[in-house]
């Protein structure tokens, strides 16, 4: 009888093991259904560009923490002398406008996603996509009603920030982004939300089935711009 | 007894499985493997059961013995780029069916015993009568 016991404790904790085995496989093969691929080759390439957006997210860090000790390092320079205070205080505000610091504010969080209506059933199947012309209609929009500051999927667009299509995805400020879209924009809430207006470029792309909400918020925050600005060809003209 | 205990721990197995937290798309072809030989020392531990020749220490080390060698041989044939977890897949299928075709071979018998038992009976019944 124990042996009987002993057996059926084995076995359960055999199947106990191999089910739970089958259930983790089961999710992790739907959650990578989007590109199956069985070469190990590309797995491989997958997890190599994981490690290297890791190694970028901490350099990132490490430079934000850097920034944060020049910050402090500025504070503590100019604390008693008001002339180099004011230049500071030039700076962080040339810093706010140009996009080098985060901000916040009151606007308008606008999703903007391809249409999930099956691309057979209609005659043109690039109306249901999100084009880079349109995100560019729509910054242009919110430019047009006094955003100050606008983002794209946690990107700041600031002067020399190009849109641009890239096959299936747009790159801004050179970051590959793909649908949904969320634009941030900063500004007079009542304005921006004018976008939605009969006839405006949101009721256009909602004619064309993409999928777009546009709500008012009083807490926005839109991150700074994380590249570097080269000018080198400008120079001041007296 | 023991299909009762085997079907509780299959859910209580599912339940956990699906809360845990997936792994890396990397090692989901061992895991597959490793599901694969898990499966089948299951039928084979059925098997042997219905055989009366269960054995823990063959039970257990079949077990571990053949997962670790499944995935040391697809880690090989990653390294060679030879596709050879294909011929685990082979060996275990294979011995799932085989194991699977002594479990209905036991059960085909009892019952067609019984049946001929049943109709025996009531033969002699009829005689008797």
């Amino acid at each position: 009888m124990t042996n009987k016991k002993m057996i059926s404790f084995v076995l359960g904790m055999m199947c106990f093991a191999l089910t739970i085995g089958i259930c983790i496989q089961i999710k992790t093969v739907n959650n990578n259904n989007s590109t199956i691929s069985q070469s190990y080759e590309e797995s491989n390439l997958k997890a190599e560009v994981l490690k290297y957006k890791e190694k970028y997210d901490n350099l990132l860090k490490e430079t934000e923490k850097i920034d944060e000790k020049l910050k402090e390092k500025i504070e503590k320079a100019t604390e008693n002398n008001s002339e180099l205070e004011e230049a500071n205080n030039q700076i962080t505000q040339g810093n706010k406008i140009i996009g080098l610091s985060e901000v916040k504010g009151a606007g308008v969080i606008i999703n903007i996603s391809d249409s999930e209506i099956d691309a057979n059933s209609v005659l043109n199947s690039n109306d249901l996509l999100v084009h880079d012309k349109d995100i560019l209609n729509i910054v242009n929009e919110l430019k047009n009603a006094g955003a100050e500051a606008i983002s794209i999927n946690e990107q700041r667009l600031i002067l020399t920030t190009p849109i641009i299509c890239g096959g299936n995805i747009i790159n801004i400020n050179g970051e590959r982004i793909g649908s949904p879209f969320t634009i941030k924009a900063i500004g007079l809430p009542e304005t921006l939300a004018n976008l939605s207006r009969p006839g405006g470029y949101v009721s256009t792309l909602q004619e064309r089935k993409v999928q777009v909400s546009l709500k008012k918020s009083n807490d926005i925050t839109i991150p700074k711009y994380t590249g570097v600005l080269n000018f080198k060809y400008l120079s001041n003209v007296k | 007894m023991i299909i009762l205990t085997m079907i509780i721990a299959s859910v209580l197995g599912a339940i956990i499985g699906l809360n845990a937290p997936m792994i890396s798309y990397t090692y989901s072809s061992y895991l597959a493997i490793a599901i694969l030989a898990a499966l089948d020392t299951v039928f084979g531990g059925i098997a042997s059961v219905i055989n009366k020749k269960f054995d823990m220490k063959i039970f257990i080390s079949g077990f571990f013995g053949n997962a670790i060698l499944a995935i040391l041989l697809t880690v090989l044939g990653e390294k060679l780029n030879v596709d050879i977890y294909l011929a685990a897949i082979v060996v275990f299928v294979w011995r799932m069916f085989l194991n699977l075709g002594i479990v209905r071979r036991y059960y085909v018998e009892k019952w067609s015993e019984k049946i001929k038992n049943r109709y025996k009976d009531a033969e002699t019944k009829d005689t008797k009568e």
